[in-house]
């Protein structure tokens, strides 16, 4: 990406009709009147002076893609703002984390290629793992995410066990990399390309080496990353198809009402919606949906750990007044960052009692749900 | 002229342990010249990512040091460094990263030789940690 006139050409920013309906639609938009994708569109087209590029707003996006499916005239709003912002970052801008940049920098140290990992100490000697085998298991940075969240009481390294626990009852020994690196799918999307591009070689390398056929991750973001932004030559898949591709032995084992939350990535980037929701209804659990469902879904409010501050927190919030008016005592989801994002809304003492909700992933569901039978059987 | 890969980065809190360093300047005692302090107002506002920073940037070592136990001049800091300390070494070792190229420690206000001794042991073993693990020179 070297040009606004090639972001503006690639991502058919010309054919924008100034309709206003991305803006209507827009989390970001509802509740911060001065973004708006619409308007980002248009100005970019009638700068002359690269102006835009150092516009702070062109790091609020979540890249969501609600915008980008309402669109009449097929804008790709979402790769349009990933590519800006390849280009503001050779103006020497980029976006703010709120963790003090922990995230990306674990992310740009996992990109030296002499680094030598101790990423798995969570394999207990109960979990089964091969040297070859069909499938991969990619963990994705969930460890590193418990280390960081685990005082809000974030599920990491529970995500990884369980998967591998499920696997394991599905008869499958997955291979799982001792030196894997993130996905790098923050990286792309806050346009630091390079950096993307070096993970993704390393991480490609690896994977093609292990002769695999398929990949199977617990992240809705690894998901989307590694099916769309790599070239693997495998299969790659959510956990959550995986298992509704193998309902019949799911244990209908467990009772409650819960809600499913889309990730914008499985959802919206990668059109899964209907899968996590078989899954939840094989456990014996009753679905209670949000009015915002399916590609309607609200995004959990923050993306690549950028730009979190109170618009972030109030759309977490009203999506969690969401899944509590629909009556849910949890809400399920598919990405570790969805979850993490809800706990923290969730840790504000002055929302306990109104938010009597629990967080829970999919994966932990299921392996919670396998030895309720296993404990019973 | 100290190596690059040599280079150590001590954190250091307003109070008590900046005041070490400010002593052991007016009295004249030395410390290695890759040593460099960093002065933030209290380690409790540091973050595991400015510590995973400075490894990222080529650091050999980074040093924490605060006010001793229950003389923190903000009450609570001292537990907040202890927290985020804990983040960075679980992090640190996930990234493979030798725990003895991170540490936690305080010292009382005005101790100048005590800073000198702290900061040299600690160059010493986290230089020759980096160096076993053949770090690569950014
Ligand atoms: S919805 Fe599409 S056409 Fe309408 S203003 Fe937004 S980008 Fe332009
Ligand atoms: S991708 Fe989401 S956050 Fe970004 S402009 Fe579109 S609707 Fe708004």
């Amino acid at each position: 990406m070297e040009t606004i006139e090639q972001a503006i050409k690639e991502n058919r920013a010309y054919y924008c009709l100034d309709c206003g309906k991305c803006t209507s639609v827009c989390p970001i938009s509802w509740r911060e009147p001065l973004f708006s994708p619409r308007t980002m569109v248009e100005a970019t087209k009638l700068d002359t002076n690269g102006a835009v590029l150092h516009d702070g707003r062109l790091w609020m996006c979540l890249t969501c893609d609600r915008c980008t499916q309402i669109c009449p005239s097929d804008v790709h709003f979402i790769d349009f703002v990933r590519d800006m912002r390849i280009l503001a970052r050779g103006a020497s801008e980029e976006g703010h984390c709120s963790h003090g940049a922990t995230i990306q920098t674990w992310m740009r140290m996992m990109a030296d290629p002499s680094l030598k990992q101790n990423r798995l100490d969570w394999l207990t000697d109960d979990l089964i793992t091969a040297e070859e085998s069909d499938t991969v298991y990619f963990v994705g940075c969930l460890p590193h995410y418990e280390a960081l969240f685990g005082k809000i009481g974030a599920q990491g390294v529970e995500i990884a066990q369980s998967a591998v626990r499920i696997l394991n009852h599905l008869g499958i020994e997955p291979i799982v990399l001792a030196d894997e690196r993130c996905c790098g799918h923050d990286l792309y999307w806050e346009g630091e390309s390079d950096t993307f591009r070096q993970l993704a070689a390393l991480n490609t390398e690896m994977l093609r080496a292990t002769g695999a056929k398929r990949l199977v991750t617990t992240c809705a973001e690894c998901a989307r990353t590694l099916k769309m932004d790599y070239d693997l030559g495998m299969e790659v898949m959510h956990m959550s198809q995986l298992l509704a591709q193998n309902e019949s032995q799911l244990p209908n084992s467990i009772s409650g009402k819960v809600t499913y939350h889309d990730p914008c990535r499985l959802g919206r980037h990668l059109g899964v919606y209907e899968q996590p929701r078989q899954v939840i209804a094989a456990l014996g659990l009753e679905m209670a949906e949000m009015a915002h469902n399916r590609g309607r879904a609200v995004c959990c409010g923050t993306s690549a750990w950028t730009h979190c501050g109170p618009t972030a927190k109030s759309i977490q919030v009203e999506r969690l007044r969401e899944a509590c008016a629909a009556g849910a005592e949890t809400l399920v989801t598919t990405c570790v960052k969805c979850q993490i994002h809800f706990r923290c809304a969730l840790d504000d003492p002055h929302l306990h009692d109104e938010l009597n909700i629990e967080i829970k992933d999919l994966t932990t569901l299921v392996a919670e749900a396998m030895e309720v039978v296993s404990a019973n059987g | 002229m100290s190596e690059p890969d040599s280079r150590i980065i001590v954190y250091t809190c307003n109070w008590s342990a900046y005041s070490g360093l400010e002593t052991a300047g007016s009295q004249g005692l030395s410390y290695p010249a890759n040593v460099h302090p960093i002065r933030v107002m209290c380690l409790g506002r540091l973050h595991p990512g400015l510590i995973l920073k400075a490894l990222e940037l080529g650091a050999a070592g980074v040093l924490l040091l605060g006010c001793p136990p229950g003389e923190c001049h903000y009450l609570f800091g001292n537990t907040r460094a202890e927290e985020l300390f804990q983040q960075t070494l679980a992090l640190a070792r996930l990234l493979g990263i030798s725990e003895k190229r991170l540490k936690l420690d305080s010292l009382a206000s005005g101790q100048g030789q005590h800073f000198v001794t702290l900061v040299r042991q600690f160059a010493e073993q986290a230089i020759g940690e980096s160096r076993a693990a053949g770090q690569e020179v950014p």
